[in-house]
């Protein structure tokens, strides 16, 4: 019984992360039509630059919130300085459909290089700011610790910001006027191309947040070089499909669920399934709901 | 492409072995070596060429495939002490049946998806070693194709052997992949790839196409992974990392993935770019970090900038502005 409690509060807190990662893929799909993979790269730079704060002025909290905003700026940035180029370059011709794939996989490659240069190919540490070990009840001890707490309070607060700004605001109106019909909002005054390098660098802010957070999951220490970001991105995108890649609601199911799924497998079949896992989820998800748990079934445009 | 006849096409790819057979004995070793992975990576890219540019189909998986070759080529010589040409048909065989399945899955889904999902397999698949006893976990499985034989001489060194052996096999593969793009098959992929829909309607069966192309590609990519595991001497987890994917899809671009013609520009930057990193980041005498990561750095840049100036590749580039000058 306590087991199935600890697994359902592990893939819990992952699967909190896994939702962060999924609505920052869905708010760039939504913008702009496009996988970002570098997601994994704007991760990897926000944990650094956390790591950089947090070795200045040694307060996690400060740290978090400076590298979510250094997300957003980053993220904004690629899309000011690259995508627009991109994309005004290759509309046509035979990769017309592959060209962003494969673009966001060089910023990646530049960006994962470019923080190796600077910071150095080893480890670095971020020391997770609460302790990491499980609150217990009466003689059991959960997995549940103060940081793992801590990190789901996080993104639901996130989550809930995210929320308010797309239900509330004027800003939230736009965004989803532009991702519903692109040439109509512009027609209705909305400035497609500055809301579209918003939703870039509301992406970045969660994808960042996502990044470091997910460093504190564990003992707080990474490299250039570690899976964990490119298993992020992997979680995330999966979340994001499950949740049918155009809804954040959909993202946060998404990442919960899958979260879920993975933590069973892990504690109930193999640990060492650990990277095959949300493969055979992916799959089993495209096989039987292509268009996601609450996504519409559309007829694809040609 | 001006067209060739078949008999015309063979003679080349003769006269291109003869020329490896001599350039093979006049140059040091490691260049030997270095053309060995010329080699490698011309039959990963050409797969990756297969899949994209012929059907439009993207992978990032490409490295996993590599992966299964190798383990099928290095478990047949383990077990079964197989003839090295008998491990490098398993390795086609096996890696062609992965593809096949995964082509399965794949022509349901499209852009976007079909590259998060190979994503994910490159980066699930390697773990597998892990899971299962006989695949040898971390360290491996060693894949030794044996000493060269006597009769090619006493110093005919490993390397060369290696060469050799990686030069044909890439050759033939070459030039059967050549004849099958020139097919009916070859000519329903390009319809496929140009619109998908127009094309069913022409009565192109797409999930058929679109399986084939992968199982085909696989097939290749399996047979790269193997002689990619002869030339290390090892198949591991670790030598099929998902950065080996990103690779060989970046000398696709390079090369431009609509045609086979620019596939050596490919191959040859991807084996040359850290040579003239190191040489670069000497003369700049820079510190460790920035040399280690100079190479991921000048791949990275090369791939973003093909993207963005000649997306169809340099051969494709040059192509058409020939082919405007003389409209003019």
């Amino acid at each position: 019984m306590i087991q199935f409690i600890n697994t359902i509060l592990i893939g819990f807190t992952s699967g909190a992360i896994y939702a962060l990662m999924a609505m920052a893929i869905v708010l760039v799909w939504r913008s702009t039509r496009v996988i970002n993979f570098a997601q994994a790269g704007l991760a990897l730079a926000s944990a650094y630059i956390g790591y950089q704060v947090v070795q200045s002025i040694s307060n996690y909290w400060v740290a978090l919130i400076i590298a979510m905003f250094a997300g957003a700026a980053l993220s904004a940035l690629i899309e000011i300085a690259f995508m627009r180029l991109l994309l005004k370059h290759t509309s046509s011709g035979p990769i017309a459909s592959v060209a962003p794939i494969i673009a966001t996989l060089g910023l990646l490659g530049i960006i994962k290089a470019g923080i190796a240069m600077i910071w150095g190919g080893q480890y670095v540490v971020v020391k997770p700011p609460l302790s990491n070990t499980g609150f217990s009840i009466g003689t059991h001890t959960l997995v549940f610790s103060p940081m793992k707490l801590a990190i789901v309070i996080s993104v639901a607060s996130l989550v809930l910001v995210f929320s308010l700004i797309f239900q509330k605001t004027n800003i939230g109106l736009a965004l989803r006027a532009s991702a519903f019909a692109p040439e109509i909002a512009r027609l209705a005054g909305v400035k497609v191309d500055l809301v579209r390098t918003l939703g870039w660098a509301l992406s970045g802010a969660a994808g960042a947040v996502a990044g470091l957070l997910l460093t504190s999951n564990g003992n707080g220490s990474f490299s250039p070089e570690s899976m964990e970001f490119s298993l992020l991105l992997i979680s995330g995108f999966i979340a994001a499909v499950i949740g049918g890649l155009e809804s954040l609601v959909g993202a946060v199911i998404g990442g919960l669920v899958l979260g879920l799924v993975t933590s069973f497998v892990l504690m109930y079949i193999s640990g060492s399934l650990f990277f095959i896992a949300p493969f055979v989820v992916l799959l089993i998800v495209l096989f039987i709901r292509p268009q996601g748990i609450i996504g519409v079934k559309v007829g694809r445009r040609a | 492409m001006h067209k060739l006849s078949n008999k015309k096409r063979l003679g080349i790819f003769l006269l291109l072995g003869v020329a490896i057979y001599f350039l093979s004995g006049a140059v040091d070793e490691l260049r030997v070596y270095q053309g060995a992975s010329v080699a490698v990576f011309v039959l990963g890219i050409s797969s990756i060429i297969l899949l994209t540019g012929y059907s439009g189909q993207v992978s990032l998986g490409q490295g996993a495939l590599l992966g299964v070759g190798g383990y099928a080529a290095a478990l047949m010589r383990i077990h079964y002490n197989a003839p090295i040409w008998l491990c490098f048909s398993a390795a086609i065989i096996v890696a062609a049946m992965a593809g096949g399945l995964l082509g399965l899955a794949a022509a349901r889904l499209s852009g976007p998806y079909l590259a998060g999902t190979t994503l994910a397999l490159a980066v699930g698949l390697p773990s597998i070693a892990n899971q299962f006893a006989f695949l040898g976990g971390e360290q491996g499985l060693l894949f030794d194709v044996g000493f060269p034989p006597l009769s090619l001489g006493k110093d005919f060194t490993q390397y060369k052997w290696f060469f050799w052996i990686a030069s044909l096999a890439t050759l033939i593969a070459i030039f059967w992949l050549q004849n099958v793009m020139r097919s009916r098959y070859g000519r329903s992929w390009k319809a496929v790839r140009g619109n998908d829909v127009a094309a069913e309607l022409a009565g192109i069966n797409l999930t058929r196409n679109k399986t084939l192309a992968f199982t085909l590609s696989a097939g290749l990519a399996g047979l790269s992974g193997a002689l990619l595991a002869m030339t290390i001497g090892t198949v591991s987890p670790s030598a099929f990392p998902l950065s080996l994917s990103f690779s060989l899809l970046t000398g696709a671009v390079l090369s431009g993935v609509t045609t086979l013609g620019g596939v050596m520009i490919g191959a040859v930057t991807l084996v040359a770019i850290p040579e003239i990193a190191g040489a670069v980041a000497s003369r700049f005498s820079s510190s460790e970090a920035v040399t280690n990561n100079l190479p991921g750095l000048l791949v990275s840049t090369l791939l973003i900038l093909t993207v963005l100036f000649v997306p169809n590749g340099p051969v494709e580039q040059l192509r058409t502005r020939r082919e405007h000058r003389v409209n003019k």
